[in-house]
């Protein structure tokens, strides 16, 4: 197992370089933080110096060389616009956005399991079809909108909720219900597609003439074998949500990863767009490693 | 003795108003969160409209409000010398929050801190091509030299906040001035806010404390003012702004215009330029794409400004006759076949990619051919800005110019001068005119501006002026504040009255 791992950081790791070195040089191709930072009627002189004194004018390799040197020693730069350390910037919101993620993860994995399986055990009946129809809907529903929606509703018509912010617990309510939606629709028809086929297999069929009672063979059998698609899934909309969720954070004015980097990307604050980048790159690798933990737990083969 | 008594009951009556007056604290919530709160970047707006007058104070102070001019700050007054250079008398008796006391040499090391290559101070732009010498003659007063002569260098120093002797010459995230509030928290992502200080010089405002609050989207941020989760938003959008009792349009400052590369063929022609500007239906966009209450453009400055010239009038909207032009050009050789580019700005102002398309369907209605291209800011400014691209194509710049500072020194250099960075034109007279008009002053000042904004308009055609915009302000009924022209740079909360 521990090979394992090293393997999989070992490969992580140069994609993670990879990724680097392309931002690097990608992002310093596409425009001048200097005409952005100061306005239009800023002199040549002043850009010029701004330039100067954040190393911006030399060789693009010395940068580059200069970069790597103290990523290695640990240092990962200045924000160009706030004048305090990228890392500090990036992990301050990165935090918002990992609690965003495990608490919505969590409460959508539970509930499309138990959405899911039940749907698939009656198979074509009415929960089933209205569970289909709400995941559907969950699914192809814009978050933008809902996210306004909610707030008319929630805050304004009925005043019970705060519009947005970050001040107390009921502050969380409405960003994580509207995240919650999508990944619910997604994960939900993937427990009922894979429960379909694993309770239509032999061993159900085996487990129910022996006279094991529906639960049992839902949540104990069936679920197990069905679980390793759902688990795939899971991964994909935790990386997503990981990313930063742009269109959530920005309604509810929630500080995080997501709208930090496209406003960093904007400004062209480079150390913070990589600083971004590199956390939200190993967080996802650590999340990777975590489902892989899971397959093995639930699948004998995949652990010898 | 009935004189007596009502005389009493007056003076009794006044001694108690003060006491009546409400006070307290506000929330106010803005679009964007300030990056940094560095004073000498106080004139960059989301860092202005928290900082600008409220904690860190200038030496003037231009009134929009009442249009009372430049009214003194921490300068008590202010007189030009024989010699040209400028003496200014300072207040007494002024503490900055850190405790220190205010004098001349706080002033003198302020501006060369925004002077210094440590940072990148961006109101040392205000203070290009001329040289400051600056004389701490004592603690109240400071002479300032410049040379050239600078008319309205009082005016240039309601831009230089001042900060204490003892700050670093790198950029500070917490501000220490002389204004009524001092910063009291600041947890980036989340708040700012701002106490009011007991040992302020000068009248203790009603607004006790300020928490600015930071949501990008504009329906978010009316919502919160309706819900009472804020007590102001300076800004939201058009279509939130429904409620008469609440919701204030004001002329924001903002220009939006065109910007004519005159180098390149066709537009080198005043027929092909004259066109563009017949050829637009401007009445057409108010009340549709662009606000009811926007104005139609005839100068890059808005009409408060000094020398705005109503004399101007508008082109009209005429196509026919853009249509003539456009022929008579093409009988004299020039290419009028070339394809225009529209370079604009994504998200830049409201409805900017109806009003861009809007536009290009009308200049191709009168026979030219329009492309239009869309931008992002990073990208935008390379079009926009000095040293142009070789073997680019002939280009129309959309973009948005800001000036509320009362004067079009701070536009007319950029926009028009041979050397100005945004300038698509070189024209000797509007050099010499732009010279003329930055050293003079009083009513030759204000003659030779109106001169300038005539003769770019009507004889260089030098852009296509579209509209002064209007911007939209959302104040919670317990409060009294009306937005000014000065809303979209700084928001004095000694300005907001609480009911």
């Amino acid at each position: 197992m521990l090979r394992f791992i090293r393997q999989r950081a070992l490969a992580s790791l140069i994609s993670l370089i990879g990724l680097i070195v392309m931002v690097f040089f990608l992002s310093r191709m596409t425009g001048d933080p200097a005409a952005l930072f100061l306005p239009v009627e800023a002199s040549a002189e002043m850009k010029e110096q701004f330039r100067e004194l954040h190393g911006l004018n030399d060789p693009i390799l010395v940068q580059f060389a200069r970069y790597v040197g103290d990523v290695v020693t640990g240092d990962l730069g200045e924000s160009l616009r706030k004048a305090r350390p990228a890392l500090d910037v990036v992990l301050e919101a990165f935090t918002w956005t990992l609690w965003l993620a495990v608490i919505t993860m969590t409460l959508v994995t539970g509930a499309a399991i138990v959405v899911g399986s039940l749907g698939a055990f009656r198979s074509g009946g009415f929960f089933d079809r209205l569970s289909s129809m709400v995941s559907l809907i969950g699914a192809s529903v814009p978050d933008f909108w809902l996210a306004i929606v909610a707030i008319v509703i929630f805050s304004i018509n009925f005043a019970i909720l705060p519009t947005s912010g970050t001040g107390s617990v009921v502050h969380w309510i409405l960003p994580i219900a509207v995240l919650f939606v999508r990944p619910f629709g997604i994960i939900v028809q993937v427990v009922r597609g894979s429960m379909v086929s694993a309770l239509s297999s032999a061993y159900v069929k085996t487990a129910r003439a022996k006279g094991v009672k529906s639960g049992p063979i839902i949540f104990i059998h069936a679920l197990r074998n069905a679980m390793l698609p759902v688990i795939t899934v899971v991964g994909d909309q935790a990386a997503s949500l990981l990313n930063g969720a742009v269109v959530v954070e920005t309604i509810f004015g929630f500080p995080g990863v997501g709208k930090l980097m496209i406003d960093s990307i904007l400004q062209r604050d480079f150390n913070v767009v990589l600083a971004a980048i590199l956390v939200t790159a190993i967080a996802i690798f650590l999340m990777n490693v975590l489902i892989d933990l899971a397959y093995a737990l639930l699948d004998p083969r995949i652990r010898h | 003795m009935k004189r007596t008594l009502i005389m009493g009951a007056l003076m009794l009556g006044s001694a108690l108003a003060p006491a009546f007056a409400a006070s307290g604290a506000v929330k106010i919530v803005l679009p964007e969160e300030a990056d940094l709160l560095e004073p000498c970047m106080a004139t960059r707006s989301n860092i202005g409209r928290i900082i600008m007058q409220n904690v860190s104070e200038t030496l003037t102070e231009l009134d929009v409000r009442e249009g009372k001019g430049l009214m003194p700050r921490l300068a008590e007054s202010w007189e030009q010398k024989e010699d040209g250079s400028w003496r200014f008398n300072l207040r007494k008796g002024v503490k900055f929050s850190d405790g220190t006391d205010f004098n001349a040499k706080d002033v003198k090391y302020s501006f060369d801190r925004v002077m210094s290559d440590k940072n990148a101070c961006e109101s040392r732009r205000y203070f290009g091509g001329m040289n400051i010498k600056i004389d701490v003659v004592d603690d109240t007063t400071v002479d300032f030299t410049v040379d050239p002569v600078q008319p309205i260098l009082p005016l240039l120093l309601s831009l230089l906040t001042i900060v204490p002797e003892e700050t670093p010459m790198e950029f500070v995230r917490e501000p220490v001035g002389t204004g009524p509030y001092k910063l009291t928290d600041w947890t980036p992502g989340q708040q700012i806010v701002l106490s009011a200080r007991d040992d302020y010089w000068g009248e203790k405002p009603e607004v006790t404390e300020a928490t600015y609050l930071f949501r990008a989207d504009p329906a978010v941020r009316a919502a919160m003012v309706q819900t009472g989760e804020a007590d102001l938003s300076p800004s939201i959008s058009q279509t939130e702004a429904t409620n008469p009792a609440t919701d204030f349009s004001y002329l924001d400052s903002e220009t939006v215009y065109l910007r004519i590369d005159h180098n390149i063929e066709p537009l080198n022609d005043v027929r092909i330029r004259r066109a563009l500007n017949l050829a637009i239906d401007r009445e057409a966009f108010l009340g549709t794409l662009v606000p009811d209450s926007a104005v139609l453009a005839t100068a890059i400055v808005p009409p408060p400004t000094l020398g705005w010239n109503p004399d101007v009038k508008v082109f009209p909207y005429d196509p026919e006759q853009a249509k003539k032009l456009i022929e008579e050009a093409k009988a004299d050789g020039v290419k009028v076949d070339t394809p225009i580019t529209i370079i604009a700005r994504t998200a830049n102002f409201p409805n900017v990619t109806e009003i861009m398309e809007a536009i290009q369907a009308q200049l191709q209605e009168v026979g030219l051919k329009v492309e239009l291209k869309f931008v992002e800011v990073a990208e935008h400014e390379v079009y926009y800005s000095k040293p142009f691209r070789e073997g680019r194509g002939p280009q129309l710049v959309a973009a948005m110019h800001d000036n509320s500072k009362g004067d079009p020194s701070f536009s007319m250099f950029f926009k028009y001068d041979s050397e100005g960075t945004q300038s698509g034109f070189s024209d000797p007279k509007v050099d010499d005119l732009i010279a003329r008009a930055s050293a003079a002053v009083g009513d030759e000042r204000a003659k030779l501006w109106s001169e300038v904004i005539a003769y770019v308009h009507d004889e260089v055609v030098a852009d296509v002026l579209l509209f002064h915009m209007v911007g939209f302000s959302r104040v919670s009924e317990r409060l009294d504040f009306k937005p000014t022209m000065a809303t979209n740079s700084m928001l004095q909360l000694s300005e907001i009255k609480i009911k």
